[in-house]
């Protein structure tokens, strides 16, 4: 037994058996196809609910679902989010957005903070330059991906499907506890009418 | 008066020098689609898929290396020794080129004929091995310099070997001019001597890796621990002279194989028996297949196997090569008192 796997260890040796069977595998890889995609010219679509590009999300009507809350701002681990306010006489309303693209880390805490679903991550991730200033998001800039990559239905979809915004489910139920004075009154009257 | 003596010899100089040019010009073409070839089957191998972008399939890709290795900047270093820094690549190119001068491509096509052939050929892979040692110490670099003294060592112990693997060829063709080689081998009922000679041919396929420091024994040039070895100050046309040494040197090697012990130019006679048509094509078609299946096993080793570490190298060369080539050696010997071969 010791013996026949000594003299098979030898003949091993002799005959490279070993270094034989590596190149069987590596002629027989020869004929087998390269797995290389050749990028400019075959293009890979990304991966549904990928991580790229960020818009801002704007109502049909053209408006922005933003709500100007700051959510987005305090989450964000890289501090890349800049929100400014301004006021008149309609009310607040969001001055700039800036987003500083060099500095994100494509977390996307910031979409799942935002109670309207009114920041989100696009699929498109080819955006490739050779200074700064284009990776300085503003907010015309934003909105204009949005227009880009998430027009119609499919902007909708994307953050039902993958992020499922909080004003989707906003529910006020009966029970719930309020500290209005008046409508604890109203509350007691409609009690007292059921009686 | 010219006597018809100088101007028989004038155009027999004329002769050799236009031979010289159409296989400087031939083998030149050969080296850089040899680049080609090897990145191709390297990739294949390793699944991807080599050069692409330049031309169909990236053919040509050898071109516009060419064009960026002839436009690049000629970097010196500042404390290079510069007549030998700048003969190194020429004499390691010069001697490479020089050894296919003896080369019988085909039963027509040699540039020399000599009797003494095969000791040229080996003769000149030494001569080469002194550009390469040159580079390293004129360089002043310490890359340079331990691929060199790598170099210097392993050419020094697998050219015993080459040369002893050789013996047994000798020995059947009792001669040294490759032409008589050639026409020895057509005796045999192969037509090749690797036949009888398998055992020398192994030796000699292992040590012309060495020689031609591919890998798995491409310790002077190891990229990963020396850049690359003995020509990395080398930058621009002279990089390229000595990497163009590194195919020629490869080409050599492989005629040499072919020739020695894969019958040059002819076909074994069984297969011209069955076929004669075969007979009608031209010798230099079927060397140069043959070239091509050695130059092929190179660069299908290089896929395969990695490299050796130095002592693992040095215990190779002296341990196990010369012996069995001692060995190829005794037995041929003795076939040949017996009578058998």
């Amino acid at each position: 037994m010791k013996q026949s796997k000594m003299i098979r260890k030898l003949i091993n040796k002799i005959f490279f058996i070993e270094i034989l069977q590596g190149m069987a595998l590596t002629l027989s890889k020869l004929f087998s196809h390269a797995v290389t995609r050749q990028y400019p010219d075959e293009r890979r679509d990304a991966m549904p609910g990928f991580r790229g590009l960020h818009a801002l999300v704007q109502n049909a009507d053209g408006t922005l679902k933003c709500v100007h809350c700051g959510a987005c701002q305090s989450v964000c681990p890289s501090k890349c989010i800049r929100l400014s306010i301004t006021k008149d006489a309609e009310g607040k309303s969001v001055k700039n957005y800036e987003l500083e693209l060099l500095r994100c880390v494509f977390c996307a805490l910031c979409v799942e903070a935002c109670p309207y679903g009114a920041i989100v991550l696009t699929e498109h991730y080819e955006y490739c330059d050779d200074s700064r200033e284009p990776f300085r998001m503003t907010k015309p800039k934003l909105l204009r991906n949005w227009e880009a990559y998430m027009a119609g239905d499919r902007g909708e979809e994307y953050l039902k499907k993958f992020w499922l915004p909080k004003s989707e489910d906003f529910v006020e139920r009966e029970d719930q506890a309020v500290f209005d004075k008046s409508r604890i009154e109203k509350k007691k009257a409609s009690e007292r009418s059921v009686k | 008066m010219v006597s018809p003596e100088l101007i028989g010899l004038c155009i027999r100089i004329i002769i050799i020098l236009i031979k010289s040019v159409i296989l400087v010009g031939v083998v030149m073409l050969h080296v850089a689609y040899a680049t080609y070839f090897e990145r191709k089957v390297i990739g294949h191998m390793q699944v991807r898929l080599g050069p692409m972008r330049v031309g169909y399939h990236g053919l040509l890709q050898p071109v516009a290396d060419m064009m960026k290795l002839l436009f690049k900047e000629d970097i010196i270093p500042s404390r290079a020794d510069k007549p030998i820094f700048f003969s190194a690549p020429v004499i390691s190119f010069v001697a490479v080129m020089t050894a296919l001068s003896v080369i019988p491509f085909s039963d027509d096509f040699s540039i020399a004929n000599i009797n003494v052939g095969l000791l040229f050929i080996l003769a000149m892979s030494s001569i080469s091995a002194y550009g390469i040692i040159f580079a390293g110490i004129a360089s002043d670099s310490k890359f340079a310099f331990l691929g060199s003294l790598r170099s210097a060592a392993q050419v020094l112990s697998y050219e015993v070997a080459l040369g002893l693997s050789l013996v047994g060829v000798m020995m059947l063709a009792g001669s040294l001019n490759l032409r008589d080689i050639v026409y020895a081998q057509s005796a045999y009922p192969f037509g090749m001597f690797i036949f009888p000679q398998i055992l020398g041919f192994f030796v000699f396929l292992t040590a012309a890796f060495a020689e031609t420091n591919r890998t798995p024994f491409d310790l002077p040039e190891a990229e990963s621990e020396l850049v690359a070895g003995y020509f990395t100050e080398y930058s621009g046309f002279r990089f390229a002279l000595f990497y163009a040494a590194e195919y020629v040197a490869m080409i050599v090697m492989s005629s040499l194989g072919t020739i020695c012990y894969l019958g040059g130019w002819t076909l074994p006679p069984f297969l011209t028996g069955m076929f004669p048509f075969l007979l009608k094509i031209p010798g230099i078609v079927w060397f140069a297949l043959k070239i091509y299946g050695c130059i092929f096993i190179f660069y299908w080793i290089r896929a395969t196997v990695p490299r050796y570490r130095y002592d693992q190298l040095m215990n190779i060369g002296w341990k196990i090569l010369i012996p069995l080539s001692l060995l190829n050696i005794l037995i041929t010997g003795l076939l040949k008192m017996v009578g058998v071969l």
